[in-house]
């Protein structure tokens, strides 16, 4: 049992349980709370995965960013705050078909081993990623740009547009 | 002029299809189309019929389709027989287009009368001239479309409707025997050519119980077409028709049809002794049964119908008795005189608009042509000597006799003395004593254009018996025995007393008519008194129609109400079963249909795990 | 070095992945169908991240396509949310079995 397990099963664990709390609560906020949990993590992961930058990036948006933004949505929305129990049916379908497909693919992957083969990727990741993305992949990481411009642009249009209707009407 | 016979049918086919095309027409000088087309086709028949008799003949054939190695072929054939039977069809059409100028005077749908006559001139013609019994069979069913589109040509009439659908369906039933026969003897023979079928029945190919059975089979047809018993109900009905389509089809034509397929197909049942057995008979008892039938009746027409069935009985004996020139001397004698017979009754019931006999008398002195004409027609089917009805019975009478068929030669003997008791008492009731009834105003002798044809078909009703006479020659014979069909050898003539015999049994019915329906000596309801129950039977045609009823009619009743059971319970069974099924589908189908995007999305994961499912379990590959 | 196996991470991704799937078709705040949406997405992420480690040709692609998801699953969220708030101001509703237009 090295510490790197030790990490991992921690991690995990956690990960786990934030998802299951996010199923089980039934106060909408706490939902989000929970899984801030699973989101740190899961940037945890990353690290022992000796991916630090997608660690940090992990935290920033997802920790930071998309859960402020899930519970200003929450806010916004506040009208019912308690979630109620979908019917008892579609639970137990729904669940069904999810749990063959978690054996389906745990029988797919449980045996999945290739190997592990000597590389330094935590030797300087962030400074190598970063000349990675503005050399190889710089078209994609400009695209990436030109499309969280569209979904600024756009969410701002969506999310106004109607009051001018309104406005409009009066 | 043999090579162009193939035209004969065409101009009639011709008339039909001008006709329809002025059936809108009003105008009545639209008949003069048909006429002058069945003119020229009888002109060409007369010069068909006489190179025949100098021994000519002719048989052109092509290839219509290839089945296999059998060839069906199409063509026309014109052998002594036909040439006849060419004669009488064209000229019984063409005086009866003449007469029907006169008779249907008036009529609204006067054009489309004419183009019925001529499709039904070019079916008899054309059936007349084919080679083979597939193409015969075709013109047979042309011939009964034509006679049932007569039949009902008054389609307002119930009584008219009811008779062309009664024609058709009883006729049907012989077709159906004609058509097994016809099947058989093609898988029999692999070919449907008269010439054919004679040379492997010559030759044995065919065992002798399929032979009686393939004739069978033909003379089902022949007593459906012919009006045979037990077939001969619809016959009676049919005279619903106008009177001119009564004397062409049902006396002169198309019930001849009948005895002409038989005389057609005469080697085969030549083969068959049983066969031959069975044809005369049926015809005999159709003869006598018929006669009996026809002394009772009170329509004129009817009269004439039953007389009709009777003596189509006579020829059938005639053919069944090795009579083959006897059957085929009455058919043309019979053509002659019962189409001058039907005409007369036309132009009587023209001048006193009824069919009742009852409220008819003393018309003689009003209708000074059609009363003698009338009279010859009754001489000469009754078989008064020296017109031509005598010759030819007399001829029948002596095959009969000479066959060695006592039983029915007697049987003929009185349906001899009971046609001439029924025509003459028609005769005295219609043409002499009292006008009864409100008939005598407004009585008028016909037009011209009417009695023209009568007077045509009286002089041949006396003349045509001189064809085939012991005195004179034996011309028909003579000319018959051209034909490809071997007849049987032998003097039919036989013993000198028969002549004797027939004239006797005429002579006495005419003599009891005249008693009972002139002088009144005898009461009229004398035989009515003393025998009520048979007259009481024969007064319903023996009851056949009822029994039927009773029967057949009620057989088919019960079997379409299992049918219509078999079809609500179980056809539509099944099909509502389908629909609910389907439909209860939908329903659970479209409760799925929710509009909610989870539903959806559940159905989406589910769809791939079944895929993923199907990936994992074949390794990705369905081999 | 005794690491921690490949199937591991594929085993933690594969459980927060029937977790979020779960959450998405189940839950009816519509909300907290959008985080469950995000918490996929990050599962797909440990895969990338994982197999970026532990495969037959290791490397920092894997690393760079999860902070595209990462950047793509923002500006998701974002219009996501937008929409939601249009959805909220003229139905009234963020209820997601309150939606169906669809059938209408």
């Amino acid at each position: 049992m090295t510490g790197e397990m030790i990490a991992f099963f921690l991690l995990a664990l956690t990960a786990i349980t934030g998802g299951v709390l996010l199923i089980n609560l039934t106060n909408v906020v706490h939902m989000v709370v929970a899984l801030i949990f699973t989101f740190i993590a899961i940037a945890g992961i990353y690290i022992t995965l000796s991916a630090e930058f997608v660690a940090v990036v992990q935290v920033l948006i997802y920790s930071g960013a998309i859960t402020i933004i899930m519970l200003f949505g929450i806010m916004l929305t506040r009208h019912q705050e308690k979630e109620k129990k979908a019917p008892r049916l579609k639970i137990i379908l729904t669940g069904l078909t999810i749990g063959l497909f978690f054996l389906i693919m745990y029988g797919k992957i449980k045996d999945l081993n290739f190997g592990q083969q000597n590389v330094e990727l935590h030797v300087e990741n962030t400074k190598k990623i970063g000349v990675e993305l503005y050399s190889h992949y710089v078209i994609p990481f400009e695209l990436t740009s030109v499309l969280l411009l569209v979904a600024l642009i756009g969410s701002i249009i969506l999310a106004k547009r109607d009051d001018d209707e309104k406005e409009a009407k009066k | 002029m043999l090579q162009m016979s193939w035209l004969i049918p065409l101009f009639p086919l011709l008339s039909f299809i001008l006709l329809l095309l002025f059936r809108k027409s009003k105008s009545e000088s639209t008949a003069w189309i048909g006429v002058l087309l069945t003119g020229i086709s009888l002109v060409m028949s007369i010069g068909v019929f006489l190179a025949v008799w100098q021994g000519e003949g002719i048989k052109t054939e092509g290839t219509w389709f290839q089945m296999g190695e059998r060839a069906i072929t199409m063509g026309f054939e014109v052998n002594p027989l036909n040439a006849l039977m060419l004669v009488i069809v064209s000229l019984v059409s063409f005086l009866v287009h003449l007469y029907s100028k006169g008779y249907m005077h008036g009529d609204d749908r006067f054009p489309v009368f004419f183009a019925y006559l001529g499709l039904f001139s070019f079916a008899m013609l054309g059936l007349v001239l084919s080679p083979n019994l597939l193409q015969l069979y075709m013109f047979w069913e042309l011939v009964g479309l034509g006679s049932f589109l007569l039949i009902g040509f008054y389609y307002f009439k119930p009584e008219a409707k009811a008779a062309a659908k009664k024609a058709f369906v009883m006729t049907r039933i012989g077709d159906v025997g004609l058509f097994i026969g016809m099947v058989l003897l093609f898988w029999q023979v692999g070919s449907f050519e008269y010439d054919e079928i004679f040379a492997s029945v010559k030759n044995g190919d065919l065992s002798s119980g399929m032979l009686t059975l393939t004739a069978l089979c033909i003379f089902v047809g022949a007593v459906g077409k012919s009006g045979q018993l037990p077939l001969h109900t619809w016959l009676p009905d049919a005279m619903e028709g106008p009177t001119p389509v009564s004397a062409l089809i049902h006396a002169a034509t198309m019930v001849a049809a009948g005895v002409y397929l038989v005389a057609a197909m005469y080697p085969l049942f030549q083969a068959s002794e049983a066969a031959l057995t069975v044809v005369a008979v049926v015809g005999g008892l159709t003869a006598i049964f018929a006669a009996s039938i026809g002394l009772m009746q009170k329509d004129i027409k009817r009269v004439l119908a039953y007389s009709t069935v009777s003596q189509l009985g006579y020829m059938m004996l005639a053919l069944g008795a090795s009579g083959y020139v006897a059957g085929i001397f009455h058919l043309t004698t019979h053509a002659f005189f019962k189409a001058l017979l039907f005409l007369a009754a036309g132009s009587v019931i023209h001048a006193v608009h009824t069919q009742n006999i009852e409220e008819m008398g003393g018309l003689w002195k009003k209708l000074r042509i059609t009363g003698p004409l009338f009279l010859i027609g009754a001489l000469a089917i009754s078989g008064v000597p020296l017109l031509s009805g005598f010759f030819s019975k007399d001829e029948i009478l002596a095959s009969t006799y000479a066959d060695g068929k006592y039983g029915l030669f007697w049987l003929a003997v009185i349906a001899a003395f009971m046609t001439a008791f029924y025509m003459f008492r028609l005769f005295f009731i219609v043409f002499t004593g009292e006008a009864r009834g409100e008939t005598e105003k407004g009585v008028h002798e016909s037009p011209g254009v009417m009695t023209f044809p009568m007077i045509v078909l009286g002089v041949l009703a006396v003349v045509a018996g001189y064809l085939n006479t012991t005195w004179f020659g034996t011309f028909l014979s003579d000319y018959l025995a051209q034909g490809a069909v071997e007849l049987p050898h032998g003097d039919h003539h036989g013993p000198a007393w028969i002549p004797l015999v027939a004239t006797l049994a005429a002579a006495l019915g005419i003599a009891l008519a005249y008693l009972i329906y002139q002088r009144g000596t005898l009461s009229r309801d004398w035989i009515t008194r003393s025998l009520p129950s048979l007259s009481d039977v024969i007064y319903n045609k023996w009851y056949i129609d009822e029994g039927y009823d009773q029967t057949v009619v009620k057989g088919t009743r019960g079997l379409s109400k299992l049918g219509v059971l078999f079809d609500r319970y179980i056809v539509d069974g099944l099909v509502t079963a389908v629909t609910t099924g389907v439909q209860r589908l939908g329903r659970v189908g479209s409760r799925v249909q929710n509009g909610q995007v989870q539903s959806y999305g559940t159905a989406a994961i589910f769809g791939i795990v079944i895929l993923l499912l199907i990936v994992a379990l074949t390794g990705g590959y369905f081999s | 070095m005794s690491a921690v196996p490949l199937p591991a991470y594929l085993m933690l991704a594969l459980i927060l992945f029937c977790i979020g799937l779960f959450g998405a078709l189940t839950k009816r705040n519509a909300v907290i169908v959008l985080i469950s949406i995000e918490l996929m997405l990050n599962a797909v992420n440990i895969n990338l991240v994982a197999f970026a480690k532990y495969s037959l040709n290791p490397g920092l692609t894997g690393q760079i396509f999860s902070l595209f998801t990462i950047t793509v699953a923002a500006a998701e969220a974002a219009v996501g949310l937008a929409i939601l708030i249009a959805l909220y101001r003229n139905r009234k509703t963020v209820n997601v079995d309150e939606m169906d237009t669809m059938k209408r």
